[in-house]
């Protein structure tokens, strides 16, 4: 083999004795120009637009950091637009208690030690008066600390594992439905066809263990036999030995506590090995806006769970076609249950700010914790824990459309199951 | 080869086996290899699947083995480059209505224009400095392309609904009619990259960069020139393999690390600039990782362990891997 | 270099630790948060630093080892109701073992080999925090009981932040460290001269192993919950190494003038322009690895601002 370089990391780094190895001073000169440029110009634009720390008496400062990029950035960047929208309405109609809202909205790049930071400057030195939520369970429990800490309250909109509220924390509130219930629906419809044997699969990490564990104790009090059980790797991109296990196992359905990358594998791989189940379940992928555009017609039949659906004639709770229509004019799409979530947290917000009169946290904290709210995205009545007890709703897609099948208060349609076969879609 | 090459090499092969043992042994203590004729019939189904699997893989690992090997940089941007061809084919079928697999025509000269850019621009410096620099500049370069994604088609999830179909091969073996294309495909144009470099005047002089850079400047080769084509030719493979992605998993600007990563342990496994090498190391590692996700309770869980136990391994038996010669 | 400068350096160092130790008392919480994770970039690149530094080799899995300290100090507190101090000489023998058990066959390997089956290494940790349920909850995460943290890790990690940067200066001005420059420089040449190549460089792969594992551990404990994900992140290793760069590798002030450079200017710009700013860091680390690998030091050593020996 080839010796002088290569067979070793040779030293040509070392600051002792090296030799300017990139041609000659002018080059040099003209890279470290650039450098210091790339930095200068980085600290100007930081500092430059950065937070004054000042702002007149009539104004309040509204703040939270949620995810803009990263792994978040999709679902948050939702709740992103509702939180803009509500800001401008607020403000439109007279502010918050006559208050204008500055509204400081930080991204923590989906990564939790930025949060907590963002959380911490947030509160001690743009000292907000009122404190949005961040979105993620692992964020939010990571953040429930920090707030904790300095009784600042906030409600919730983007984290649904049970755990964050069974710490005796007295300054988180939630509004959505539980991790446990989001494949509750699709066990009931289950049971409704009379499947005997669920497999429950879904990615390893915080959240779909929490939907894998309630489709476990559904599955149980609903007598399905849960005969196989597996968590995935994140980016799983193969689940050809997966599903023929599940076969192997003689399940009839698939509860699937998934997102978009890895429910889509699977159903595109179910149709490519003829892998025939009655039912199948994913918690977020279907839900996602783009899910049966971007798969077509192997999108049909599958069960998705939803928190809220934009459909004022179906879920009528109050304001929802209003608040429908200014979202689509602003954002030109209908808003999606991570929009929704955040619109009606803030409604609760505002309405217990109304109530309590002033941005004092201990008695916004009470309020959160003992007021009844109704809101675009339904009631609003927390338990000793802080938990709403949001009832979510299951759809199906039938014909590239998302149409609600259970609860049956609220069903458009009838479930059309057990799914035809892949030769029949 | 050596003495001492010849013994690495049967110890690696020793440990592959014991390595393709392992689902088995674990599966048969488990309960879970069950002999019947329908057993057999998942597993023919999974290693068929595996091998499709293994061919885009391939794909991958192609183009950064070939940098690799040219001028022993490891480009930490390769998983973006495929990342960058499954949306340029993505914007080509949605926007245009352009065939997937058509598109590549377009794509190509666009990647390897990029390539060329890339390496003009960047990677020159890092040819013969400490490899921090070249994993460094790569990496950031990677890191760049993944925000411009993100700001041009937001963090959304996107897939093409492309040949959905499937193709029963016996009663109990079937597979998709994408993964049968994609394989075909990529077997297609690793054997025509192999054979440009083993026959073609200029990839023969590939080769002898590859070899020895000082050697072959004085043979009358412009090494310069070489180093353009060969980023040029990885950029346009890393493409082809985006391509293939795009009409078989859902991805966003953030997937394509996890290419990245496994094209690593491809080229590790098959030999560092070994075009054939890339080949195998992709169907090996993709069967194995479907032999350890049927066979081992809980054993999708598993799958990158296996992956990544099987790249250390095969780098402390045999850092030139299964096709290359000794090194280290 | 004489001994008056290296009591010199020693006080430089005194004064700015007192500075450092009152300082928090003036600070927002925020800013504590702030100076604290600076203090762990510093950590990090000066740790990294002596294995691929000094020695030369380029470790691109060090986050390992600040994961296994996380995870050892989450755990034992979480679910074994220790006091979280003595979790951080936990995590730091534990980091030692596995530095030892990784090390050994793997620095066997060279240059870009090495830096290959240390990701994989790193990212094969990282699956087993995830599959190793029963310990480390896998992909749940450990959520730590709550605590007022900010003072106490704080001070934590200015201990540690000292100290990593008594030993990288100790390692880099004694024979040790002559020896682990001159297996960075040609490793057959050391080897001939009877340096035993393969101790050295595991006793600095393991030194380097250590100090991120005590971080992690502090670390984990002022977040107060952490998942494989997010302690076993290959973004940090890329940190370390491209603070280590910026500031000049191989030198113990270089990585330390990296690391505060590159956090504070990360700082100053993420929060008002979200995805532009992480563009902005992928062509910032470009430009760094293409127009100055030997970072702000030997730029100023080419110009003679700075004495070589002064600073090593």
């Amino acid at each position: 083999m080839r010796s002088t370089r290569g067979s070793s990391s040779s030293g040509s780094d070392s600051n002792q004795r090296e030799t300017s190895t990139h041609g000659g001073l002018g080059m040099k000169t003209a890279a470290i120009l650039a450098f210091a440029g790339a930095l200068a110009a980085l600290f100007v634009l930081g500092v430059g637009t950065g937070w004054a720390g000042h702002r007149p008496n009539n104004e309040v400062l509204v703040g939270g950091a949620i995810s803009q990029t990263g792994q978040y950035a999709e679902p948050a960047g939702r709740q992103v637009y509702s939180i803009k929208l509500w800001v401008d309405e607020v403000n439109a109609r007279g502010g918050l208690l006559g208050h204008t809202i500055v509204l400081r909205l930080l991204d923590d790049k989906s990564d939790i030690q930025t949060s907590i930071k963002l959380y911490e400057k947030l509160i001690t030195e743009d000292k907000v008066d009122l404190l949005l939520a961040p979105y993620s369970s692992g964020i939010t429990e990571a953040v429930a600390n920090v707030n904790e800490r300095y009784k600042m309250p906030f409600l919730a909109y983007g984290a649904s594992s049970t755990p964050i509220w069974e710490k005796g924390r007295r300054y988180i509130f939630n509004i959505v439905a539980v991790a446990e219930d989001y494949q509750k629906g699709a066990v009931h419809l289950a049971r409704q066809i009379g499947v005997t044997k669920a497999a429950i699969i879904g990615q390893d990490s915080l959240f779909p263990r929490q939907a894998g564990k309630g489709a476990k104790d559904w599955c149980k009090k609903l007598g399905i036999d849960v005969v196989l059980e597996e968590n995935y790797p994140t980016k799983q991109t193969d689940f050809t030995a997966l599903l023929q296990k599940i076969k192997a196992a003689d399940a009839e359905a698939v509860f699937s506590n998934s997102y978009f990358a890895d429910s889509a594998a699977q159903l595109r791989q179910m149709r490519e090995l003829n892998l025939n189940f009655k039912l199948y379940s994913s918690t977020i992928g279907p839900s996602l806006p783009n899910f049966p555009e971007q798969l077509g017609a192997t999108a049909e039949y599958v069960l998705g769970f939803s928190q809220w659906e934009p459909l004022p004639k179906v879920l009528g709770h109050p304001g929802m076609q209003e608040y429908i229509e200014r979202y689509e004019k602003r954002f030109g799409e209908k808003p999606n249950y991570h929009a929704g979530g955040a619109y009606g947290a803030l409604q609760v917000t505002e309405a217990a700010l109304k109530k309590v009169g002033s941005f004092d946290n201990e008695k916004l904290r009470d309020a959160l914790a003992t007021m009844e709210v109704q809101t675009i995205y339904g009631r609003y009545k927390v338990d000793a824990r802080g938990m709403n007890s949001h009832e979510g709703l299951t759809f199906q897609v039938l014909r590239g459309q998302r149409r609600v099948v259970w609860p049956e208060k609220w069903a458009e349609t009838r479930a059309e199951l057990p799914t035809p076969e892949w030769s029949k879609r | 080869m050596e003495r001492s090459d010849v013994r690495s090499l049967y110890l690696l092969a020793a440990f592959l086996v014991c390595a393709y043992a392992m689902p088995f042994l674990v599966g048969a203590w488990a309960g879970t290899v069950r002999l019947d004729e329908r057993w057999l019939g998942n597993l023919a189904t999974v290693v068929v699947g595996g091998v499709m699997q293994g061919g885009v893989y391939a794909m991958f690992a192609l183009g950064l083995t070939l940098i690799f090997g040219v001028m022993r940089i490891i480009n930490a941007a390769h998983g973006e480059m495929v990342m960058m061809g499954a949306y340029l084919t993505w914007v080509a079928f949605f926007y245009l209505g352009v065939d997937p697999l058509l598109s590549i025509v377009l794509t190509l000269p666009i990647a390897f224009v990029f390539g060329v850019v890339v390496q003009k621009l960047l990677l020159d410096a890092a040819v013969g400095a400490p490899e921090l620099t070249g994993l460094l500049i790569t990496f950031g370069l990677g890191l760049a392309m993944i925000y411009t994604a993100e700001l041009i088609f937001t963090t959304d999830f996107r897939t093409i609904p492309y040949a959905p179909g499937t193709v029963q091969l016996t009663s109990a073996i079937a597979v998709g009619q994408n993964r049968v294309i994609s394989f075909v495909l990529a077997v297609a144009i690793s054997t025509a990259v192999y054979l440009f470099l083993k026959l073609s005047r200029l990839g023969k002089a590939v080769r002898a960069t590859a070899l020895n850079a000082e050697v072959a400047m004085v043979c009358g080769i412009d090494v310069r020139r070489i180093y353009l084509i060969t980023t040029g030719l990885a950029a346009a493979l890393a493409v082809a393999g985006g391509a293939l992605v795009s009409i078989q998993f859902g991805f966003n600007p953030e997937t394509g690390v996890l290419y990245t990563l496994q094209a690593f342990a491809i080229i590790v496994l098959g030999g560092r600039g070994h075009y054939v090498g890339a080949l195998i190391g992709g169907l090996m590692l993709a069967v194995l990782e479907n032999l350890v996700s049927l066979m081992v309770p809980n054993g999708t869980a598993m799958v990158e362990l296996a992956a990544y136990g099987l790249m250390i391994s095969v780098l402390l038996i045999r850092p030139g891997g299964l096709m290359g010669v000794k090194e280290g | 270099m004489t001994r008056v400068e290296h009591l010199r350096n020693l006080a430089l160092l005194g004064a700015c630790a007192v500075a450092l130790a009152i300082l928090p008392h003036a600070l927002t919480v925020y800013l504590r948060s702030f100076v604290l994770f600076t203090m762990m970039y510093v950590v990090l690149a000066l740790s990294w630093n002596i294995i691929s530094g000094f020695t030369g080799y380029t470790s691109f899995g060090h986050v390992a080892f600040y994961g296994i300290g996380a995870y050892a100090c989450a755990i034992l507190v979480a679910d074994y109701r220790w006091h979280w101090l003595p979790t951080l000489g936990v995590g730091a023998v534990l980091a030692a073992v596995v530095g030892v058990g990784i090390g050994y066959p793997v620095l066997r390997l060279k240059g870009p080999y090495f830096a290959i089956a240390m990701l994989g290494a790193a990212e094969g940790t990282r699956v087993v925090a995830t599959v190793w349920d029963g310990l480390t909850h896998g992909g749940l995460g450990i959520s730590l009981p709550s605590a007022e943290t900010s003072l106490e890790t704080y001070d934590a990690m200015l201990v540690l932040m000292l100290l990593t940067i008594v030993v990288a200066y100790g390692v880099g001005h004694s024979r040790f460290g002559v020896r682990l420059n001159a297996i960075r420089e040609d490793e057959v040449a050391a080897e001939a001269l009877g340096i035993n190549a393969t101790l050295y460089k595991l006793a600095a792969f393991v030194l380097s192993a250590v100090f991120p594992a005590v971080a992690g551990g502090i670390q984990a404990y002022k977040v107060l919950y952490i998942d494989p994900p997010s302690v076993f992140f290959v973004q940090i290793t890329i940190a370390m190494a491209l603070m280590s760069m910026l500031g000049g590798k191989g030198t113990v002030i270089g990585p330390i003038v990296g690391a505060m450079l590159l956090y504070t200017a990360q700082e100053l710009t993420w929060v008002n322009f979200p995805t532009a700013h992480l563009i902005a860091y992928g062509l910032f680390i470009v430009l760094v690895a293409r127009f100055m690998p030997r970072g702000l030091m030997g730029f100023a050593i080419d110009r003679g601002w700075v004495r070589k020996g002064m600073i090593h």
